[in-house]
């Protein structure tokens, strides 16, 4: 009965800490929107902030950018996923892919862009590599990045996302149930002529893709909101309706906010624009898709589908290379002048430096990270629990989860903010904290969720029908069965909340500096050699608490080692 | 038990940050190396010397603080802000000013304020022409210089005619930041003193629409010529001007300006530049300006800011700051006020042959009055509307 409190309290604080900072967070965007802003002296509802928005030139090209990109990057990166699974399915290489894509989910993706930079900008290591044979001695005056229709910002975006979708898809795959049912129907079809390319496009694809449709509409969504890679990567004449967002908000002029404030909304209705042109182009090719599966062919996509994803391997192969390898360079360069392709000679003054000034802000993330990853995982296993047993909510709590996501983080942590002056004026770890947990919650949530879909039910079932008390079972059948996915979700937590920038720096007042603080600060510095150190540091940080979640559950809670032991 | 944790953890929480809040927050800009050091150096010195623990708040951009101040007093946080001190000057100043975001009337009661003689010197209590009404207090002075990569280039441009020159014989090998950034405003600010002609004077008054016709039409004169010349045929600027420094490490650009002449030198030390760079003053003038220091209308540490204000304008501190191997940012005391000993220690060391030569600057150019920075940046977006 006590166990059962638990639950229903533990559900109420997941709803709290969820809902009251979102909607704190919704009313601080909202109001500056409808002219209300009385710390600059608005102190009624107007439309000026919607006029000052509609009388920016260029608006509509900043939308349709931000929706292109998005579309195209999500298409990209759906495709290079649905190849490799298609040629790789039942193949071993499989899992070696796994283990060799999940490292690109840590790369932080203004890192991600600053080497697609490196890799592309004209002076970068492409040129250099071709530059003999044109004779330049100086970097070319064109420049393939930064074009106006976002190119450059869809191959980042996709390179970024692709492994994150491949690795969901594989995930959905593993579940007992269906991998079982797949399995087997895979084998008929292919005793029925299909060939494994086609079997795969007929069979596994519908049933994979409506389990894959969240994550994909969380990559739709990011990639219309985000402004990382656009910053970098992207046009400036106009950029993308979000990067302008945050011009506005950064802006000197303080009467802007007003206008980014209405941006921020207009970013909203895009980014659910984007997502209802996606439902609507899967609505256009069921149809299409439908008729394709039933047509009999046995060998659609047997010698396309191989050779795309042999191009999709080597590209993203070579760019993470590439990406790996520059970054490494530079932290150790000397001088490095443009035809070479290495730099003169190498130093380890850049490391010395960095090392140097981050011992405090490490300690900072580590503790912030250990403490939010934590707390999240209470609340959402408590959440789940609940929600397994209990009654369900009135409303969907679960959509409540991607607000956050999807709301431009400026626009959104302004009324995080606010809340927190009005609640604890002094206080610097709590609003860090609560703004962590709003973005680290809803990728726990996600990675949790799915590992409780697959769990078997029959094992609990079992443990009750033997007398065990619920807590009992939730102790000792539960939590152990779900120790590898606690560690993934943990170290997934661990790695949202260490890359927050812009919640740290809001709501912490700044006084809180973390490893990402310090690396975006330094990378809007001019020193790149030194921004490389910040940029792997942030990178070893998250794949070390990665490994150990792959590391831990095989030590200790692994029924092979413990019957040698 | 998660009750029981959760209030634990909350209670850890809440003594830790009551201890942080005990030092004063210095919100500064964070993207030079020599300025971090400085100021770690600074932190150093105040708790030794003053008993005084200073917080270095990294900012990406000092908008960040701005926000952050804008945020408490809309929750009407009035006496127990998180930004203590703040390092700004121009637009930033004065929006902050405008808005009632400062402390007031502090400065002219600190003991070595005396020292930058104000009486003699209006930049000490004009920023960008507007009056600092006690508001902010001077921390140091900069000017716009130049510098070429000497490999590539022999002859640099000595003035804007010949800036126009050089343009056209290495196209695509200068650039300038949109002049959202302070750096991209002052190489406006550069062309129009210079293009201006007899109208110059105009600059130095409030903007009135007859005055920004006259000298609107004189700069895009120029600039028009200037933009095909210019680096990505003027279809992008970069919106840093650490971007710029970037560009030339790069050898994209061959040609560059900056504000911190000391940067150079060091940039080059630390291999961030080439060791072929060499710095100059152009003939026609170097605009120059002075950057200030104020306290949030709301900090919850005044009287331990304004101490450390105090030791940021003492003599040791700014003979430091001015060290070419440490800032080498320009001192604000009138050094002729001093002892001979004290004097002594603002003699400039031998320097690196990249950095500025000592004599260099041929004559300074004042800083327009600040409503020009926002009626310039204005025009300028009007005239090349596709950039935001």
């Amino acid at each position: 009965m006590l166990f059962q409190r638990c639950l229903q309290l533990g559900w109420w604080l997941f709803a709290v800490v969820l809902v009251v900072p979102v909607l704190a967070g919704l009313l601080g965007m909202l109001l500056p929107a409808a002219g209300y802003f009385p710390a600059l002296g608005y102190h009624s509802l107007s439309t000026v902030a919607i006029q000052a928005l509609t009388a920016t030139p260029g608006l509509g090209k900043m939308v349709a950018l931000s929706v292109s990109t998005a579309l195209l990057s999500a298409l990209l990166s759906l495709a290079g996923c649905i190849t490799l699974l298609a040629t790789f399915f039942q193949h071993r290489g499989l899992h070696r892919l796994q283990h060799l894509l999940s490292p690109v989910l840590v790369i932080p993706h203004a890192a991600a862009a600053i080497a697609v930079a490196f890799l592309l900008s004209p002076a970068g290591w492409l040129s250099r590599l071709v530059a003999p044979l044109f004779g330049w001695e100086l970097p070319p005056a064109f420049s393939v990045l930064n074009d106006s229709a976002g190119m450059g910002m869809v191959l980042a975006f996709s390179l970024k996302e692709l492994p994150f979708l491949l690795l969901v898809s594989l995930g959905i795959l593993s579940q007992p149930a269906l991998h079982y049912t797949l399995t087997r129907q895979v084998a008929v079809a292919q005793s029925l002529g299909y060939h494994p390319v086609t079997a795969f496009l007929k069979v596994v694809l519908p049933v994979l893709y409506p389990q894959l449709r969240l994550p994909l509409l969380a990559v739709l969504a990011y990639a219309s909101a985000s402004v990382e890679i656009p910053l970098i990567l992207g046009p400036d004449n106009p950029p993308t309706l979000a990067v302008a967002i945050l011009h506005w908000f950064n802006s000197v002029d303080l009467t802007d906010r007003l206008q980014a404030s209405a941006g921020a909304l207009l970013q909203v209705l895009t980014t659910v624009a984007v997502i209802a042109l996606w439902l609507a182009g899967e609505r256009m090719l069921k149809p299409w898709c439908r008729q394709h599966i039933t047509n009999g062919m046995r060998s659609t996509g047997r010698r396309g589908l191989p050779i795309l994803a042999g191009m999709t391997l080597t590209v993203f192969g070579v760019a993470m290379t590439a990406i790996c390898a520059s970054l490494i360079l530079w932290s150790v360069a000397t001088f490095w002048p443009y035809p070479s392709v290495l730099p003169d000679d190498i130093t380890t003054i850049h490391w010395q430096q960095g090392l140097g000034q981050l011992s405090g802000p490490l300690a900072n993330t580590l503790v912030l990270g250990a403490a939010i990853s934590l707390s999240a995982i209470v609340l959402v296993v408590l959440a789940l629990e609940a929600g397994r047993s209990g009654p369900s909510p009135g409303f969907r709590l679960d959509s409540m989860l991607f607000v956050p996501l999807i709301v431009p983080g400026i626009a959104f942590l302004y009324g995080l903010v606010w809340l927190a002056q009005l609640v604890a004026p002094k206080a610097v770890w709590i609003p860090v904290y609560l703004s962590h947990l709003v973005y680290v919650m809803p990728y726990v949530f996600l990675s949790l969720a799915v590992a409780y879909r697959q769990f078997d039910t029959r094992y609990l079932q079992v443990a009750a029908s033997l007398g065990s008390s619920p807590f009992r079972v939730f102790c000792c059948i539960r939590l152990p069965m779900l120790f590898a996915p606690l560690m993934v979700a943990f170290a997934l937590g661990l790695a949202i909340s260490f890359s927050q920038y812009l919640p740290t720096l809001l709501a912490g007042g700044g006084q809180l500096a973390t490893l990402t603080t310090e690396a975006v600060a330094v990378s809007a510095g001019n020193s790149r050699r030194l921004a490389a150190v910040y940029v792997i540091m942030q990178m070893i940080l998250p794949l070390a608490g990665f490994i150990l979640a792959w590391w831990l559950p095989t030590l200790l809670f692994n029924p092979m080692i413990r019957r040698r032991g | 038990m998660s009750l029981k944790g959760s209030l634990c953890a909350w209670c850890l929480l809440v003594m830790i940050s009551a201890s942080q809040a005990q030092e004063v927050q210095f919100h500064a800009w964070g993207g030079s190396v020599q300025v971090n050091q400085y100021i770690q150096w600074l932190s150093k010195q105040a708790s030794q010397e003053l008993g005084i623990s200073v917080n270095h708040v990294k900012l990406a951009d000092t908008s960040d603080a701005v926000s952050r101040v804008l945020a408490e007093k809309a929750a009407g946080n009035n006496g127990q802000g998180s930004v203590d001190l703040i390092w700004l000057n121009g637009e930033n100043f004065a929006a902050m000013k405008q808005h009632g975001l400062l402390h007031k009337g502090w400065v002219s009661d600190l003991s070595h304020f005396k020292l930058t003689n104000p009486a003699q010197n209006p930049g000490m209590t004009m920023d960008f022409g507007v009056p600092t009404d006690d508001q902010e207090a001077p921390w140091g002075k900069a000017a716009l210089v130049f510098y070429y990569n000497q490999a590539h280039i022999n002859q640099p441009p000595h003035n804007a005619a010949e800036l126009l020159e050089f343009a056209r014989q290495h196209p695509g090998r200068f650039t300038y930041p949109l002049p959202v950034d302070y750096l991209g405003s002052s190489f406006l600010k550069y062309i129009a003193i210079t293009q201006a002609g007899r109208w110059q004077s105009l600059l130095y008054a409030p903007v009135t629409d007859e005055a920004r016709d006259k000298i609107t039409e004189r700069m895009f004169a120029y600039l028009d010529q200037l933009h095909p010349y210019l680096w990505q045929q003027g279809q992008q600027f970069k919106r840093q001007a650490s971007e710029l420094q970037q560009l030339f490490s790069d050898h994209q650009t061959l040609l560059s300006f900056t504000f911190t002449a000391a940067e150079v030198p060091a940039a080059v030390s630390r291999y961030d530049l080439p060791a072929s760079t060499r710095t100059y003053a152009m003939q026609d003038g170097s605009l120059s300006n002075v950057h200030f220091v104020a306290i949030a209308f709301n900090s919850a540490h005044k009287a331990q800011a304004k101490k450390l204000v105090n030791f940021m304008l003492s003599v040791p501190a700014q003979a430091y700051k001015q060290r070419a191997d440490i800032w080498g940012d320009e001192t604000v005391l009138d050094v002729s006020l001093l002892s001979a000993e004290q004097q002594a220690l603002f003699v400039p060391t031998t320097a690196a042959p990249s950095a500025l030569p000592a004599g260099a600057y041929h004559k300074m150019l004042a800083e327009p009055h600040a409503s020009w920075t926002e009626a310039l940046k204005e025009a300028w977006f009007d005239r090349y509307p596709r950039h935001h």
